[in-house]
């Protein structure tokens, strides 16, 4: 039997076996190039159940299967990048011991039977950057990204919040139509949720575990050369005076008078409360003040 | 002021740990949720060899709000403005809470590879970028070596 011929016998068996679960992409030549597959762990087609998938890439080279194709693992969800590096020692490994044979439906078999035993997400929550934890309520949006529901209730109630406060400074003739289409925060692939529903869970276990914040000796050593690149710049004019710059512009400098200052309720953000007249030697402070201002005011 | 929250503290460590290549961003010392930031003009740009400081300040309520940055070191740059104020979706109405300190000083970097004068906020630097690039450039590189270097 020919190469060719070998590759074309192996693809047809994918075929007739995943039928719409993969796709084979010819060159030119007519020759198969690519084989694509997304495989998600075995569930007995509960698919709320799958948390995690990736999509197989095999590049076939010219004497494939005599060498190894080329294999890349893109586009994994719910899985992070030790897991994903675990996958590609597990599949080299099977490459090299089946040289000479057909080997690609032995790889789509070892990535599901490792995503079975794994089918929890392995990822961190974008929103609060902390894992799953046994017992955290979480969601698996549409788009396989991960969230716990107690964070991601927050992200959906403080966006549709804003949507409408925007909505309020349009005239009428501008405003949408369609009302609010809640996203996911990591793609922004548009999701629906039950916010009522979310929004009843406990905040993840992992937070409360975490550890405390702390100076170290490297972050003192930052701040002082940082210090010193500001004082250098400062003695060159190269730091922007915003005082003087205000009264360029003749912008007005009180901000209560301000009426985009959305946190007019709470000076907190803008004014660091437990910094001190003089901690700052560099006017740091002043701009400070202004800081919530400015970058509200466009 | 309420305790840090921890994904404030995580975002720190891993600025310590795996650094941004051309960012550094260190909290301050008496408030965590103020960073001091230096962004390296990126390579290719007008802005090459200059160290950018800016300041960047994490609200109450992030990350489910934008962090608010801001230059302190001039720059001539057609969508940042006299006063350091960056004109930058993320910062406004594109921001995600899947965002970070970094990714945002991140694409503030790709700002300056990429300037874009048909979303002006310093009109007139836009205006001579449209009509005469090759000056615009050179007053940036001339800002860039006036203002933000390391001595």
């Amino acid at each position: 039997m020919s190469q060719n011929e070998r590759v074309q016998e192996e693809l047809e068996a994918l075929e007739a076996i995943l039928m719409d679960d993969i796709s084979i992409i010819y060159n030119d030549q007519g020759c198969a190039e690519l084989v694509k597959s997304t495989i998600f762990p075995s569930t007995a087609n509960e698919v709320e159940k799958q948390y995690v998938c990736v999509t197989l890439e095999v590049q076939l080279p010219e004497n494939y299967p005599d060498c190894k194709p080329l294999i890349k693992l893109k586009s994994p969800r719910g899985l992070d990048d030790s897991t994903v590096d675990h996958l590609y020692r597990e599949i080299d490994k099977k490459c090299e011991e089946y040289i000479g044979q057909a080997v690609i439906y032995e790889l789509i078999e070892l990535i599901r039977e490792n995503l079975t035993e794994s089918n929890l997400p392995t990822c961190q929550c974008a929103v609060c950057l902390y894992g799953f934890s046994e017992g955290d309520c979480f969601t698996k949006t549409q788009c396989f990204h991960y969230f716990h529901n107690y964070c991601l209730a927050k992200h959906l109630i403080v966006t549709e919040k804003h949507y409408h406060e925007e909505q309020e400074k349009l005239p009428a003739w501008k405003r949408s139509t369609e009302g609010f289409q809640a996203t996911c925060p990591v793609c922004r692939e548009p999701i629906s949720c039950d916010v009522h529903d979310l929004r009843s869970s406990l905040p993840p276990k992992e937070l409360e575990n975490a550890q405390k914040f702390e100076l170290t000796h490297e972050l003192k050593l930052l701040q002082e050369n940082m210090q010193k690149l500001f004082s250098y710049q400062k003695s060159k004019g190269g730091i922007i005076d915003i005082e003087a710059e205000e009264n360029k512009l003749l912008l007005i400098t009180n901000s209560s008078d301000d009426p985009s200052d959305e946190n007019s309720d709470d000076p907190g953000p803008s004014i660091p409360t437990n910094i001190t007249e003089g901690s700052l030697e560099n006017g740091l402070l002043k701009n400070q003040r202004c800081f919530n201002r400015f970058t509200n005011n466009r | 002021m309420a305790a840090l929250p921890r994904r404030i503290i995580k975002e720190t460590q891993r600025l310590m740990q795996e650094p941004v290549p051309g960012i550094s961003a260190v909290p301050d010392d008496s408030n965590a949720r103020y960073f001091h930031v230096i962004v390296t003009g990126p390579e290719d740009s007008p802005f090459e060899g200059g160290l950018f400081k800016l300041e960047l300040f994490l609200p109450e309520d992030y990350p489910m709000s934008a962090p608010k940055v801001r230059f302190i070191t001039k720059i001539y740059h057609p969508n940042i403005d006299r006063l350091g104020r960056i004109c930058l979706d993320i910062l406004k109405d594109k921001w995600s809470p899947a965002l970070q300190i970094r990714t945002v000083l991140l694409s503030i970097q790709a700002l300056l590879s990429a300037p874009n004068p048909d979303d002006p906020l310093a009109n007139d630097v836009a205006e001579l970028w449209k009509v005469n690039e090759s000056e615009a450039i050179r007053n940036a590189k001339e800002w860039t070596r006036k203002y933000a270097m390391d001595n």
